[in-house]
């Protein structure tokens, strides 16, 4: 294609849209590696191709797939720890050591003490938005504490023991949920391990028909046991069942089988 | 088209326009770089993950709902997408260009591998990606959407064609040139001309 020498715009734009092929995508695999001046222009043609991008019709992100990354990423998560607040120490000031020196020592101690105050005044306002931040999650752990226990305390909740088909296999789960509010605490034991980048997902089955809907994904410990707690579900959505499936890491908003747990309540709460 | 200095992406993000909105949701804390919000992220903070997620995620979203067509597989890649960088925010190197661009060019590439349900053939959003100087520094916030629309639509439509069924929709030169019945010399010298107009509307 070049016989050595250099690979034509278009080849680069193609490459950096993968549509290069035949010869001249080997010959340019050759040549890139030791060429820094087409690597250099396939940046370019890279960049002005990440424009492209921006010309799509924009459709925002449904709020079930936010909720679901939310969950992904909490599920992957280790307990949060809170950062420990630092107050920037005063920067140390010199003496003047002259009379001559000093209305200049006055205006570079007041200057680095105005840059001294800035710096104090930013990190104070950190420390407070952070403050604020802590604030506001205590607050929501405490009405999501209130929900887990009203939820537990119903005697409307419906219990439902989530068991493999055949009676021998160990692993178990058993939800609890209350459909008039969308409530569900999930607990599973003996859980089977999952290789890297799979993740279980658990399922609410409507008894209307519609198509299952996500309920939480997790991951069981070492002793293979593993809990979902109120997972954003809507309300009034009676159970037909529930199960759980192997998802990649990320879940999925549909199940793929197969189902590795079910179970159907019992009956409409107790 | 993006300089080190500025992120084209944020501006977007930051932007009041019709566009622009729907690129994600407003944030406290959307003043925070995509640096920054990354370091935290490799400390495992679920905060600065969901800020970048609510940051690019209608981007990233809305490619991939350009390319696939399907809004299940959009939603799975989206989560693909960002739940990789979560697991390994340093799969993005600043020097490749800016998280938003790479962002872009990863899902795209991933979509068209969906969509051709093969195997990625080379990394190509492993190369770095330009930051052209003057379209960050000219272009004002929430344009470079309808910037973008516009020259796309101004293009000759052989010329649009073809970079489109290219980028979005994942065909080889061959196979565009099959599809257009035009020669493949055509079919590059089109795709050519059209970057070339995209360049200098972006750089006018």
């Amino acid at each position: 294609m070049n016989g050595g020498r250099h690979i034509s715009q278009e080849d680069l734009a193609l490459y950096a849209m993968q549509a290069l092929d035949g010869e001249e995508l080997n010959a340019l695999r050759a040549h890139l590696p030791t060429c820094a001046l087409c690597r250099e222009q396939l940046q370019e043609i890279a960049g002005d191709l990440t424009v492209l991008g921006l010309s799509v019709e924009q459709h925002p992100v449904p709020e079930a797939a936010r909720q679901r990354f939310m969950e992904s990423i909490a599920a992957d998560s280790p307990a949060r720890t809170t950062t420990p607040i630092v107050i920037a120490p005063e920067p140390a000031r010199k003496r003047a050591s002259g009379i001559s020196w000093v209305p200049w020592a006055i205006a570079a101690a007041l200057a680095i003490a105005v840059a001294g105050l800035g710096v104090k005044m930013r990190t104070l306002n950190e420390a407070l938005q952070r403050q604020g931040s802590a604030m506001a999650r205590a607050t929501e752990e405490n009405v999501h504490s209130q929900r887990v226990l009203r939820l537990l305390m119903a005697p409307s909740a419906q219990h439902v023991t989530l068991t493999t088909k055949k009676p021998s296999v160990e692993p178990t789960g058993h939800a609890i949920y209350l459909a008039e509010r969308g409530e569900l605490i999930f607990q599973g034991s003996n859980l089977k391990s999952l290789p890297e980048g799979k993740i279980y997902e658990l399922w609410l089955i409507p008894a209307d028909g519609r198509a299952p809907i996500p309920a939480g994904l997790f991951r069981p410990g070492k002793s293979g046991d593993a809990s979902v707690v109120m997972p954003p579900l809507p309300a009034g959505v009676p159970a037909k069942a529930f199960g759980i499936t192997i998802e990649n890491a990320a879940g999925a908003s549909t199940p793929t089988m197969p189902i590795v747990l079910s179970g159907a309540p019992d009956s409409q709460g107790e | 088209m993006m300089d080190s200095r500025k992120n084209p992406m944020d501006d977007l993000q930051r932007s009041k326009g019709d566009a622009s909105s729907s690129l994600g949701r407003k944030e406290p804390d959307s003043h925070e770089s995509d640096e920054s919000l990354l370091n935290r992220v490799a400390e495992k903070d679920q905060k600065a993950m969901t800020s970048l997620f609510d940051r690019y995620g209608g981007l990233v979203y809305s490619v991939a709902m350009r390319v696939l067509r399907d809004s299940k597989g959009a939603e799975d890649l989206l989560q693909d997408v960002f739940f990789q960088l979560w697991r390994n925010p340093k799969s993005f190197l600043p020097s490749r260009g800016s998280l938003g661009a790479w962002l872009l060019v990863v899902t795209r590439n991933r979509a068209i591998d969906v969509l051709r349900r093969r195997r990625p053939m080379d990394s190509v959003d492993d190369y770095p990606i330009s930051s052209g100087e003057n379209i960050a520094s000219k272009v004002e916030q929430g344009a470079m959407m309808q910037k973008v629309r516009t020259v796309l639509t101004s293009l000759p439509p052989e010329q649009r064609n073809a970079v489109e069924l290219a980028y979005f929709e994942g065909l080889s030169q061959t196979e565009i040139s099959e599809r257009t019945g035009d020669p493949l010399g055509t079919v590059k010298t089109r795709i050519r001309l059209a970057l070339i107009s995209l360049r200098k509307a972006l750089q006018a």
